[in-house]
This record gives structure tokens, sequence and C-alpha cells, in this order.
């Protein structure tokens, strides 16, 4: 009875369909890394800046923004949603911020601390939206998309939010194993760049996402409502629960990366991260995540924001016009797109 | 059609329709057809039989234009023919019915039946003669669905008259059908053959594809049988026996259909439902079922069976009623809480309700009771993980690569297989099973079959929905009748016949009430 499922037949079958799975896959992840170190390796040689511990560390912080973003739209796209209201959310959560410490007088960190929570209720409203009002989460998200912008220009009467102090910049503009010194003029003189926090951030975050959805039972379920809700349901799985759960971090996630561009400006500008959601869906599709539902990776979708960031960073230094830039984008895309579908066909 | 009539008494040479000649087709790494031959002639139907695997589909396909043969000949009608697309045999007059649906939900039924052949005038669709001519092909059906009625409104035995109903449009010479009475009740069916019968009559030639072999000997005429994408012989259906065809299908003798029963029913009541309602649905459900019992669920599609077990698993709401395990009154609200007081419901729409096809094996025999193989903190423990769905992978004997194969891969009988598999993982008390051998060919189903005796040895009440009579038969200890939302008869098994659940499944009783 057992001796079906070992052994010699095992790989005669696995032999006689060609590639596995995860052989497919491995394939897949090394396309995606490939293309990054050509990009990375055309730029090189093309522009003599690119390849520089601080053009690496501006590209860095430059993918912040996009890779957290997208790891929120990775969860929400495998469960077979969309999240069109990370953009709005972040500006508001970075706006409440701003002006609970420069209005209410509170901490920094607790100012920070209501703007990324402002960023979850956001994410809740959404999940509650979604899965008790069951609207299509495309039109859910449109909602919140307008509403929260609306929100962000309204309490700032569309005014940007100044005069932070320099202490609200820390989280966007400092970095760990800085090393400086003070020359005599009172000028720093910089060693070593450091990691700037939000690129610490970014990797913290990317790991511990990527554990949850790989290893515990919550990313399990994750997977199993994007691949069969009904399945899911009938097996037990708190669809409605799991499902909100991943607009609750996709929420959070853009009220946390509001309040970092906004600390790296010194400034929070209601109108900021216009389109970022379609930046973090882009990441996340050139990563490899199916807009079906089902498949998708934080690994993948990092590979992804990457390509954003190279591309743009590199076509930057070469001088093409930020126009080009979206053609050239847009056309990654679909190439990516493209592969990938013929990857999947049998 | 049917030619020019000779004179009587002299018998009417059969017309040759179709011939195909040592067709063989490969797919990357796999041989699919091989020196295949096969013929139909006007006026006959003629079965192709196989397990699921042996290149039924496959053939079909070349025969209708989605796939292209590697090597062989076809001669439709004293011509070779190269179909590239179902659109050009479609237009040559061979159709087919597929076995999986192809109906578009939000268009009407006639929309449906005309699809991209609406009749015209000028730039505009002739609606008035798209729902007279979708009214004829439901007429000649003799079935009674409105041309104007939203095709997602219907059941799916509905559709499948639908599907037939187009295939009935195009007047084809060839009609291939492809698993047409799968979802179809007796009832149903036996209108699907009196429309066979009249195709037959008229000169068409059909290609009928069915793993209820039992059915096939009021239509057949000829049955070719494929094993492993060889042909491997066609006789006339008069001049061999069901237990013939499986055997040659499976390639070794077939003893039994069903296994003998190991089980002892107990006498102690393990699950009882009292007074279940669901308004409008179903009412006064009552019944019991008594530690390692098989209790059948028999009735027409639509009396309310799949209903019935969806409600007590928690899937939809009811109205009222108690439903009591161990003699203690469980409360259901969804089917977590059903799944935790020990019941498990395998649903009879597999890949819809199922399962995850897009995930592997093992992720889909450890979905029902992820806890078991994960911490306190609901991280995953890989060990534990892959050590339980190797011992379900070991002990239902599902064949499949390896435990990171999607189940999309396997064939149905291993699908099923995993999905009893996710369930016995939850050590459950009480099971449904709903139309669990649907579509899974001869092999797979005496697995299944033998799969439900062992868990029922174990202890476990069963509850088999089946629409297939010989199967309730065969299988269950006792049955429950089911006619329109109530259950008109409790039977033994051993004291009863196909006739008497008919009786009361169709509304009457022995005694004329």
């Amino acid at each position: 009875m057992a001796d079906i499922t070992n052994g010699k037949p095992q790989e005669a079958m696995t032999q006689r369909k060609g590639l596995s799975d995860r052989q497919k896959d491995i394939i897949q992840k090394f396309a995606a890394l490939g293309s990054l170190v050509i990009l990375a390796a055309v730029f090189a040689v093309t522009s003599s800046a690119f390849l520089t511990v601080n053009n690496g560390m501006t590209i860095a912080l430059q993918v912040t923004s996009i890779a957290l973003l997208g790891i929120g739209a990775t969860y929400v796209i495998i469960t077979g949603g969309i999240d069109l209201s990370v953009g709005s959310v972040l500006a508001l959560a970075g706006v409440v911020a701003a002006l609970a410490v420069k209005d209410y007088g509170t901490p920094i960190w607790l100012g920070m601390l209501i703007g990324i929570l402002t960023g979850s209720a956001c994410g809740v409203i959404n999940g509650f939206v979604i899965t008790r009002l069951k609207l299509p989460p495309f039109i859910a998200t449109l909602g919140m998309m307008l509403i929260a912008r609306g929100v962000a220009l309204q309490i700032t009467g569309a005014r940007a939010v100044s005069g932070l102090g320099e202490a609200f910049g820390v989280l966007g503009n400092g970095s760990l194993l800085r090393i400086e010194s003070i020359d005599d003029q009172g000028f720093p003189v910089v060693t070593f760049p450091g990691i700037p926090y939000p690129v610490v951030l970014m990797i913290v975050i990317a790991v511990a996402a990527g554990f949850l959805l790989n290893r515990t039972v919550l990313g399990r379920h994750i997977y199993a409502i994007g691949s069969n809700a009904d399945a899911a349901r009938l097996s037990g799985v708190n669809v409605t629960r799991v499902t909100a759960f991943t607009y609750i971090v996709s929420g959070t996630l853009a009220g946390l990366t509001g309040c970092v561009l906004m600390s790296r400006l010194v400034t929070a500008q209601p109108n900021e991260g216009v389109a970022y959601e379609l930046d973090a869906i882009a990441s996340a599709v050139i990563g490899g995540t199916s807009l079906i539902g089902g498949v998708g990776t934080i690994s993948g979708t990092f590979i992804g924001a990457f390509v954003i960031g190279i591309l743009r960073n590199g076509l930057n230094m070469n001088g093409v016009s930020a126009f080009i830039q979206q053609i050239i984008i847009g056309l990654v895309i679909l190439v990516t797109v493209w592969i990938d579908q013929i990857r999947n066909r049998r | 059609m049917g030619g020019v009539q000779l004179a009587a008494g002299e018998p009417e040479p059969a017309r040759l329709l179709l011939r195909l000649e040592g067709v063989a087709k490969e797919f990357p790494g796999v041989k699919a057809l091989q020196g295949v031959s096969f013929d139909l002639r006007a006026g006959e139907v003629h079965a192709v039989c196989g397990e699921n695997g042996a290149g039924k589909s496959t053939l079909m396909k070349i025969i209708s234009g989605v796939y292209q043969r590697d090597a062989g000949e076809i001669v439709y009608k004293g011509e070779t023919v190269h179909f590239t697309s179902t659109h050009q045999s479609e237009a040559a007059g061979i159709a087919i019915i597929h076995q999986e649906l192809n109906l578009v939900p939000h268009l009407t039924v006639a929309e449906n039946i005309y699809l991209a052949r609406e009749p015209r005038r000028g730039f505009l669709v002739d609606r008035r003669r798209l729902y007279a001519d979708s009214r004829r092909c439901l007429d000649r059906l003799g079935v009674d669905i409105d041309p104007h009625a939203q095709v997602r409104t219907l059941s799916v035995a509905q559709c499948q008259m639908v599907e037939i109903a187009k295939a009935l449009s195009l007047d084809a010479s060839v009609l291939i059908m492809d698993e047409p009475t799968s979802s179809l009740t007796e009832q149903e069916a036996r209108l699907l053959f009196r429309v066979i019968r009249d195709l037959k009559a008229a000169g068409t030639g059909i290609v009928y594809i069915s793993h209820r072999l039992d059915e096939m000997a009021e239509i057949v005429d000829r049955v070719t049988i494929l094993r492993d994408g060889r042909y491997i012989s066609t006789d006339d259906f008069s001049a061999i026996t069901v237990d013939d065809i499986v055997a040659r299908m499976v390639g070794r003798p077939l003893e039994e259909k069903f296994p003998a029963p190991t089980r002892q029913p107990g006498s102690e009541v393990l699950f009882s439902v009292s007074g279940l309602t669901r308004r409008g649905v179903f009412s006064d459900i009552n019944f019991e079922i008594r530690r390692g019992e098989i209790l059948g669920f028999a009735g027409l599609m639509g009396a309310g069976r799949t209903e019935v077990a969806r409600a007590i698993f928690g899937a939809d709401p009811f109205d009222s009623g108690t439903i009591a395990l161990n003699g203690q009154t469980i409360a259901i609200t969804d089917p977590r809480s059903a799944i935790e007081a020990g019941i498990a419901y395998l649903s009879e729409d597999r890949k819809g309700q199922g399962l995850a096809v897009k995930m592997p094996v093992d992720a889909n025999l450890t979905l029902a009771n992820m806890d078991a193989v994960a911490n306190s903190a609901g991280i995953i423990d890989r060990q534990r993980h892959r050590a339980s769905s190797q011992h379900y992978v070991d002990l239902l004997s599902i064949k499949t690569p390896s435990l990171s194969q999607p189940v999309r891969l396997l064939s149905g009988g291993n699908q099923q297989k995993i999905i009893i598999g996710k369930w016995l993982f939850r050590e459950p008390k009480i099971m449904f099973f709903d139309e669990p051998t649907r579509g899974i060919d001869v092999g797979a189903k005496f697995a299944i079959y033998q799969i439900m005796d062992a868990l029922a040895a174990r202890g476990i009440g069963i509850v088999l929905i089946s629409s297939e009579l010989p199967e309730i038969l065969g299988l269950s200890d006792r049955v429950a009748v089911f006619h329109e939302g109530r259950i008109t008869a409790t039977l033994s098994t051993r004291e009863t016949s196909q006739e008497d659940i008919m009786l009361y499944a169709s509304g009457r009783s022995r005694h004329g009430e």
C-alpha cells in the first residue's frame, strides 16, 4: 500500500513531468534576481556614480516605501483582494503624526505611534467593509483612498505641516552604525554613512512578514483563502478574520511608511504618496504574486521593489526623463507577468 | 440525415462517419495516446471506456480540434481532416459536450445556447428567434427550463441540460458526450437517453464517455476500451459483459464492485438530528446514526440531501431543530464549530469547495487541523507537518510524486483521497460523504468504498449522499430517502430494493397514501 508513494516510482514520475515545481520556483526566483543583477551591471557601466556605497544606500532608502507597501499588498493580493488605499492612508498617517506633535505637543514617538495606528484603523475599516458589508475589495479600498486623502487635506487645510523640529526627522534620516566626527568648524565628517533606519525597518519587517507567511498557521490560512475561500471556510478557517487581518497589515504598513516618509522630509505633506498603491501592486506582481490569489512570496515582492527602485535610480543617473521611466517600468510589468503566465501554462 | 432508405428488408449498410487510424499524441514527457484506432457509424452510440488518464478526453479533444495529433489519420465523411479549432470541427458538424460545464453564468439560457452564433438581424441580435429556437432545443430535450433564466440561477443538473441543448442546436452529425450524466439524477438521465435514441434514429453518430457502466446497456451499441493511452479493443456491447469491460479497463479482473463489509454497526446511537428545519428548503428532518454505521441519503437531485448535510455542518444556516452527538446537544453556528464538535463534510464539489487546488498535497492534508502541526504561538513545526502529511499519503495510498505537488495536478481519485485524509487527521466522529465517487474511475472508487468501510469499522458514523442507487445499496446499512425536503422513509438496506427507494424518492409510498 505504502510503496506507491516513496522510492523509485516517485523519481520516475518527477522525471517524466520534467522540472518539478520546486525547481521551477527556484528558476523563477533566479530569473528575477538575475534580471536585477543584469540591471545593476548595466547601470554600473553606464554611470560611474551608480555602484557606490552611497548610491546603494540611496536606492535602499528609496525602495523602503515601495517594499513596505508591497509587503502589505502581497498579503492582501494573496487572499485574492486588492488595496488601493495605501497611498492616501500613508499621507493621512503622516499628517496625523505631524499634527499630533505640532498642535498637541505629544512626544515624537507617541505621535508616530498614533500615525501608525491611524493606518491600522484605516485597515480595520477596509477589512470591515470587505468582510462584513461584503463590498468588493476594489470598491471598498477605492472609497478609502478618496476618504483618507480627503481627511488628510481637510485637517491640514491642504497645507504642508512643517516646523516639526529636527527630532521628527530622526526616523527617516538617521542611521544605524553611522560613524562620524565633528571637525573644527562644527561640520560633520562621515566615515561610514551607516544603514538608514528605514532600511533596517524594511529588512526586519520583510523577514518577519516572510516568516509569518511561510511558517505560521495564519500564513497558511492566508494562502488557503486565496486558493479557495469556500474550501478554506469548510475546513474551519476563519475567513472573515484572516481576510480582515491582511487589510490591517496593509493599513498599518501604510501608516508606518507615511511616518517614515514625512520624517525623511521633516514635513508632512497631505499630497504625499499619490499613486504609491500602484507601485506597491507592481512590486508584488513583478515578484510573482498572482492577482487571482493563492500565489505570492515576500522575497519575490522584495525583489520586485528593488527592480522598480534600481530602474528609477539608474535611469535617473543616465539622464532618462521621468516620462520615459514610466514607459519602461510599464513595459517591465507587462513582460514579467507575461513570462510568469507562460511559465504557469501547461 | 439518415440517408436514402433502401428497399424494405434489405438492411442499410451503416455509413461510416468518422474513422481514426493509429492516432498518437505526446505531451512533454507523456505519451497520452499511441496507435489509437476508432470508428463511428451513423446512427450508433459508441462508448469509449477507460480509467482516468487512459486518454479518453485527449482523444475527444483531438477529434474536436482542441489538440492536433502527432501521428495517424482522421477521416471524417470520407475526407482526411485536420481541425485546428473547435470552431472548425463544429462547422463541419462535430459537437462536443464537455465534462466541465462551459456556461456563462450571467447570460440567459438562450444566450448561452447560441453564444457566438446568435441569430442576427443586421447588426442586432434577433432576440425573438434566439428565444424561440432555444425553446425548441429545450423542448426537444423535454426539460422545463426557462430560456430567459440566467444560468447562474440554475442547478448543476439544469446546467448540464443546457449544455446538451447547446450541442443539439448545432445539428451535428457527430456528437461527443463526455460524462453527460455525471450530475444528473436517474430520472434526468432517462430523459437524456430518450433524446439519444431520437438522435440515433435520425442518423447522428454519438461518442459516449461515462464512468457509469451500468447505464450504458440502455443505449450503447459498441464499446471501445483504452488503457494508458493505448487501444485495447472494440466490441459490440451485446457481446461483452460489464465485468469484462472493467477488467480490460484496469488490466486485471475486478471481482467485486463493493468491498465486503468489515464493519459491525453498534446499537448505541452516536449522532441524532431531530426536527431540523430550514424554511423553504427542508423541514422536520429526523435521523440517527449508530456507531460504525453507514447511513445512505437517497433521493432526487434537489430533494434536500446536500442542504441538510451543509446545515448540520454549519455551512448554511437552519431555522430550528437539534443536533446531538453522544446524546449531548451541540450548538453549531459555522463550519468551525461543527469541525470542533467532530463533524466532517466532504463536499460534492471537490474543486470548488473541497480543495485549495493551487496548494501542495501536504498543505491540503493539514488545512483543517493546523493546530496539531503548530506550536501554541502558531508557528508550524515543519517536521510534524511533513510526518503527518506523509502518514495520510501512505495510509490512503495517495499517488503523488511528492508532498509539495500542487493538488490540481493529481487525478480525481487522489484528490478525493486528500480530502478524506484532511478530515481523518481531525479524527472526526461523524463524516458526511457527498457524492464521494463522482467523476472517479472504477479502481479508485473501490478504494474509496474500502476506506469508508474501514472508517466505519473504527466506530465513525458515516452518511453517504449519492445519486447512484447501486452505490447506496452496496455500501450503506440503512437508507434515508428524501423527497422535496423531507425524509419519506428510513429503510434497512438489506430489506429494500432500488424500486422501493425510487418509490419513496418520488414521493409516493407503497400503500398509495
